[in-house]
């Protein structure tokens, strides 16, 4: 039985004038790797924000059963963040960063932490201002590997960093972090990325949730056409909710139709999310235009 | 809650040695050095204002100490070390001006204020254990420099004085209470609680202002101002300057003091009686609230 981390509803923030959040209704369960996709002043980072305790927010929100604004310190044993790179204090050493947080944090295992840098190139005794971009942020993954919390939230947390540190971040976050219980919350604009890994998605756009679900169904919802080239009227007759064309070659994005038909038209396979995520908000656009 | 507590002690230690351990030590080590050099003859410091040399000691001096009783010359040598350390505090007193300005300012300057929020530490816990670390820790960390500058102080002087001639070697040592040290710990611990109002207040202005020091002179000055126009007074100026000054030489302390002396524990208790010591207290409990709230609201990790 999953249980609820993350219960928000009507999750509004307001900045001047304008809503960075603008009415979010979502449920988020244990063990979702749950992607936040959408394009800068989505409210990605506002909604990451609320969940941290960090910002003030109408409605009701609950993080694992508190209220993260009031109960933050408390909230925070439970719930560990990277919400940017390289915030780690620089003027620090490596040992003191893990000594400070083996005393203010109850769930953190300093052995463990130990074990997971002994496979990283980072000295104990290295100065964090002296550590490359890419060793800082392994460090604070492995930090925060080490501390066993029930969600983590991770907001760009490979901003900045060359391909291989990105692939080593995911991977080691999955095949050593993730358990199938923990519920990890990714926010990052290098979608391609993190497909692979995520359970769930959450397509944001204007402070607004505009598609929320599982990749699985996902994958059997939406269905990329790469039709035949005789076929590509057959196939524009079909309604599709969004058409490109790539390296010269018609793609057409179906929603919930037969794949056997479109099979029959060329080749099929489900979408990559950040192609779904540009068709949505066009289909968005073309709604709210009409 | 000692773990955390200690934890995060250690974290300031850590991260400001150089203003609270390096600094008072280079001043305690160079201030060692002149006065075993003055008391050695290597050298002597001679001015119009002031005369740091062993010349001091004529046959008028001798003779008035020799005549003086042991009361009267255990407070004159005691005056005289505890007029020692005042380098040693003025350069602590610097460091802790510069680390309550930017306590709260550098951890915005470098976004580290992102990483301390993410973890189980209450803005409130992080408030008090920086409080903790100017009011309890400071004075504990400079002691051992005033230590080791009396003691050089004394022994340079007793060495000096009997193969002068002048008295025996246990002459200055009779006078030396070692009890002073821990006077100078209280009396210190209560010069930060009398402070306090100043410390939170530039810790405040490292919390809510992107230029720390702009944004604890100018509200200052503009009040000050502001007071002299309206009412004619000058009592917030006046207020800061006491709160700047010892706490025992302050107009509000009961007692009046001639000479220099380590103020006595009861001292300190007849500070914790008078109202001004509570406004002072009430001023930075005040200023804490508004730290914590800043602080837990600050969402623009931006400082010049």
């Amino acid at each position: 039985m999953s249980e609820i981390i993350i219960k928000a509803e009507s999750i509004k923030k307001n900045y001047d004038a304008s809503y960075a959040l603008d009415g979010i209704d979502i449920e988020v369960l244990s063990g979702q790797i749950l992607g936040l996709i959408g394009p800068n002043g989505a409210g990605k980072s506002t909604f990451l924000q609320s969940i941290l305790g960090l910002i003030k927010t109408e409605g009701n929100l609950e993080v694992l059963g508190m209220d993260p604004r009031r109960d933050r310190h408390q909230l925070l044993k439970e719930v560990c963040s990277i919400t940017d790179v390289a915030v780690l204090p620089k003027w620090m050493t490596v040992d003191q960063v893990l000594q400070y947080v083996d005393g203010v944090h109850p769930k953190f295992d300093i052995k463990k932490c130990l074990s997971i840098l002994s496979k990283t190139d980072i000295k104990r005794s290295s100065k964090i201002k002296i550590l490359s971009r890419g060793l800082v942020v392994q460090l604070h993954l492995s930090i925060v590997m080490a501390i066993d919390a029930k969600l983590l939230v991770l907001d760009e947390p490979t901003l900045g960093l060359d391909l291989i540190y990105r692939k080593e971040f995911y991977s080691q976050l999955i095949e050593d972090y993730y358990d199938g219980d923990r519920t990890i919350l990714i926010s990052t604009h290098q979608v391609e990325e993190i497909e692979g890994v995520l359970s769930d998605a959450l397509f944001m756009n204007q402070g607004r949730v505009v598609m929320y679900d599982s990749i699985e169904s996902i994958n059997k919802k939406f269905l990329e056409l790469r039709p035949n080239n005789d076929s590509i009227e057959k196939g524009r007759s079909l309604q599709p909710i969004h058409q490109r064309i790539e390296l010269g070659r018609e793609v057409l994005l179906f929603e919930d139709t037969d794949e056997k038909k479109l099979s029959e038209l060329g080749e099929v396979r489900p979408p990559f999310i950040a192609d779904l995520f540009m068709a949505i908000m066009d289909k968005t656009k073309r709604g709210t235009e009409s | 809650m000692t773990s955390i507590f200690f934890a995060m002690l250690r974290r300031e230690v850590q991260e400001h040695k150089v203003a609270f351990i390096y600094a008072p030590f280079i001043v305690t080590i160079v201030l060692c050095f002149v006065i075993a050099s003055v008391y050695f003859g290597i050298t002597d410091i001679q001015t119009a204002e002031f005369n740091f040399s062993t010349e001091i000691y004529d046959e008028d001096y001798q003779e008035g100490m020799l005549q003086a009783s042991p009361e009267a010359k255990a407070r004159v040598i005691r005056a005289g070390l505890t007029v020692l350390a005042l380098p040693v505090l003025i350069t602590v007193g610097f460091g802790i001006l510069a680390y309550n300005l930017s306590t709260f300012a550098d951890e915005r300057k470098d976004r580290s204020l992102i990483f301390w929020r993410s973890l189980p530490v209450s803005d409130l816990t992080t408030v008090i254990s920086k409080l903790l670390f100017v009011i309890l820790a400071v004075p504990l960390m400079i002691l051992p420099n005033i230590i080791l500058l009396q003691f050089v102080a004394v022994m340079s002087a007793s060495i000096y004085f009997v193969s002068n001639d002048i008295v025996s070697f246990g002459y200055l040592w009779n006078s030396y209470f070692i009890t002073d040290w821990f006077r100078i710990i209280f009396s210190l611990w209560a010069q930060a609680l009398w402070t306090l109002p100043i410390f939170t207040w530039l810790m405040f202005a490292g919390t809510y202002s992107r230029k720390p020091v702009l944004g604890a002179v100018v509200p200052l000055v503009a009040t000050v101002v502001l007071e002299g126009i309206i009412f004619k007074t000058n009592s917030i100026f006046e207020f800061i300057i006491e709160r700047i000054g010892f706490w025992s030489r302050s107009e509000s302390f009961p007692k009046k003091y001639e000479e220099v002396r380590v103020v006595d524990v009861p001292d300190i208790f007849l500070l914790f009686s008078t109202p001004e010591f509570w406004i002072g207290i009430i001023i930075s409990a005040l200023l804490v609230v508004g730290i914590v709230y800043t602080r837990s609201t600050n969402n623009d990790y931006t400082v010049e």
